[in-house]
């Protein structure tokens, strides 16, 4: 089991930036370490432990999709069971759609829908993840490490699928597929199977219902696109999960891949809303993960109270502590306007990380603040003369710095680095969505 | 420094008062700066340029976004909670700057980066706070 361990975290390791795989390196192994038993022969007892762990891996590549894609919960290691149905947006965010298909799975759904999931993963760079995946699981039933190749998940299950013939072709019943699909797993050896011999079950199994053309088809074009693996891999997990119901006719390859559930209408309309829905409550909740307190707060209405408080206190308090700033001696004042604004900049400043952490930083009221009161008082001093109380000498950071002088830059640095320390020592999470840009991506990691 | 101590001292009020305000503001230009990509970022740079207070080097992409009404919200069919949610909706709207023009999901979103900037903010004026504050006491010590 060591050596699934093993490539379960190198399977989270290569999903995204480094930080990511060190934190889910940790939580992969714990929870794979769980699941203590040894590599069993195909049966049902195989097939629950694939589900199990597949799932634990759902749902920390579902905390690491939406760390990558929402906001770096980074602690948050509770498993959340959303499917990883809502694809981040692709103009704004780094990381590609990992979710190309935004399936709206009940949150109990079988394994074989997260790690599909899991490997419908983007494009190019998430290849290897899947790759991973699809090692991890053939591992995990055969105590094979000798799978390589990405993408291999879906054409593994594929193959085994159509080796094991209990559903070939048919997505109708995960039950019975999911079954089918351990079995094979379980009996395949070498799963290295070539995409050719899946591509064909795999299209057989596909399906099909999709919802075309919907406002969210746009981002998916990227992923859905890029990859007939992925599109067969969604349809292979489309194909596992519990609730298909109809089947529609292959769409194009720029849509979103909805499946209707059992019982629900599968008019498109009603597919849209449901993605959209999903979406929409994927946000609320990485809205209560960055609200303190938000976590046993049920219902929209209640949650959506806090978020506002939050926001509403947190404006609060930077008013307070203008005003505060206000009030302290009036040599720094000249500096104030200049300091915030080149702060908040510098914080998110992709060179600051570098600098940030400051682990043995001295605290403010200590002998730091001789020199930089000496400084302060000397850079006043020639600030006055400089800019006459006005509130806009901000020519860009670099002439800024040159007029407040080159001896800010540390200043500024160093108080900045404070606020981070004073960050981490209170109680803000770190989380944070992969923002927009590297600006935003890059205020989030420091936090 | 005393004098200044004491000059300060007669107009405190106001001149504490104003001084808050230019700083309040230029939190707020650093907060706008802080996150390029954002929207609520570029609403508040708009907004501040509005009221020729951000200098003008940075290019403001007009945000053509059509205002999107507030869509129905997706709880359950109590038209009492609708009325509920759809009210804070629209609070939050108010709140998160360019708000208005959002739909839900891009409101959610925005709403979770501009909570972050804050906090970093809060943050870094907290220790700006702190910093002075022994300057201060420092300075005190040595006068």
């Amino acid at each position: 089991m060591d050596t699934d361990l093993n490539s379960i975290s190198y399977l989270s390791l290569n999903y995204d930036h480094q930080p990511v795989l060190d934190h889910f390196d940790s939580a992969l192994s714990s929870i794979v370490s769980s699941p203590s038993t040894a590599p069993p022969p195909p049966g049902p007892t195989n097939s629950l432990v694939i589900r199990e762990l597949i799932g634990r891996l759902g749902t920390i590549c579902n905390n690491n999709k939406s760390l990558a894609a929402g906001g770096d919960h980074s602690t948050n290691t509770s498993c959340y069971s959303t499917p990883l149905s809502s694809p981040p947006k692709s103009s704004l965010h780094s990381i590609p759609s990992m979710n190309p298909n935004s399936m709206p799975f009940p949150p109990d759904q079988g394994f074989t829908e997260r790690a599909a999931r899991m490997s419908c993963f983007g494009s190019g760079p998430h290849m290897a993840v899947s790759g991973q995946l699809s090692r991890v699981s053939s591992s995990q039933s055969l105590m094979d490490a000798g799978m390589t190749g990405g993408a291999q998940l879906e054409g593994e299950l594929t193959v085994q699928e159509s080796g094991g013939g209990a559903n070939n072709g048919r997505k109708r019943k995960a039950g019975v597929k999911g079954k089918g699909k351990e079995a094979s797993l379980a009996s395949s050896g070498t799963a290295n199977s070539k995409m050719s011999e899946e591509d064909p079950s795999a299209k057989r199994c596909k399906p099909d219902c999709k919802v075309g053309g919907k406002k969210g088809g746009v981002e998916e074009k990227n992923s859905n696109s890029s990859e007939n693996n992925n599109d067969d891999r969604e349809n292979k997990n489309e194909n596992d999960s519990d609730n298909t119901d109809s089947k529609l006719a292959e769409p194009p390859k720029d849509y979103i891949h909805v499946r209707a559930r059992r019982g629900q209408a599968t008019d498109s309309h009603s597919l849209a809303e449901r993605v959209r829905r999903e979406k929409i409550s994927e946000r609320m909740k990485l809205l209560q993960d960055l609200v303190p307190g938000c976590n046993k707060v049920t219902g929209k209405a209640v949650m959506l109270d806090e978020i506002i408080n939050y926001v509403q206190s947190l404006q609060h308090q930077v008013e307070f502590l203008s005003m505060k700033l206000a009030t302290v001696d009036a040599p720094e004042d000249c500096n104030m306007d200049n300091l915030l604004r080149k702060d908040m900049h510098q914080a998110c400043d992709r060179s600051m990380q570098q600098a940030v952490y400051p682990s043995a930083f001295p605290y403010p009221n200590q002998p730091q603040a001789g020199p930089l009161n000496s400084l302060l008082t000397a850079n006043s001093i020639s600030n006055m003369g400089m800019q006459p109380a006005s509130n806009l000498p901000f020519d860009g950071f670099g002439n800024t710095s040159a007029q407040i002088g080159g001896f800010w830059e540390d200043d500024l640095q160093s108080v900045v680095q404070m606020g981070f320390v004073q960050n981490q020592e209170g109680a803000l999470s770190s989380q944070s969505f992969q923002g927009s840009g590297p600006s935003s991506s890059d205020m989030k990691i420091e936090l | 420094m005393e004098n200044l101590l004491s000059n300060a001292s007669p107009h405190s009020e106001t001149l504490i008062e104003e001084r808050g305000k230019r700083i309040k503001l230029a939190a707020e230009v650093g907060l706008a700066r802080s996150s390029g990509g954002r929207l609520w970022a570029r609403a508040l740079r708009r907004r501040l340029h509005r009221q020729r207070k951000l200098p003008q080097q940075t290019c403001i992409a007009k945000n053509s976004t059509p205002p999107l009404m507030k869509e129905v919200p997706l709880v359950a069919d109590v038209t009492e909670e609708k009325e509920e949610v759809q009210d804070r909706m629209r609070a939050l709207q108010r709140l998160v700057p360019g708000g208005e023009e959002m739909e839900v999901e891009r409101l959610f979103e925005e709403t979770a980066d501009y909570i972050e900037a804050l906090q970093e903010q809060v943050g870094v004026m907290r220790a700006l706070a702190c910093l002075l504050d022994g300057i201060e006491s420092t300075d005190g010590d040595k006068l």
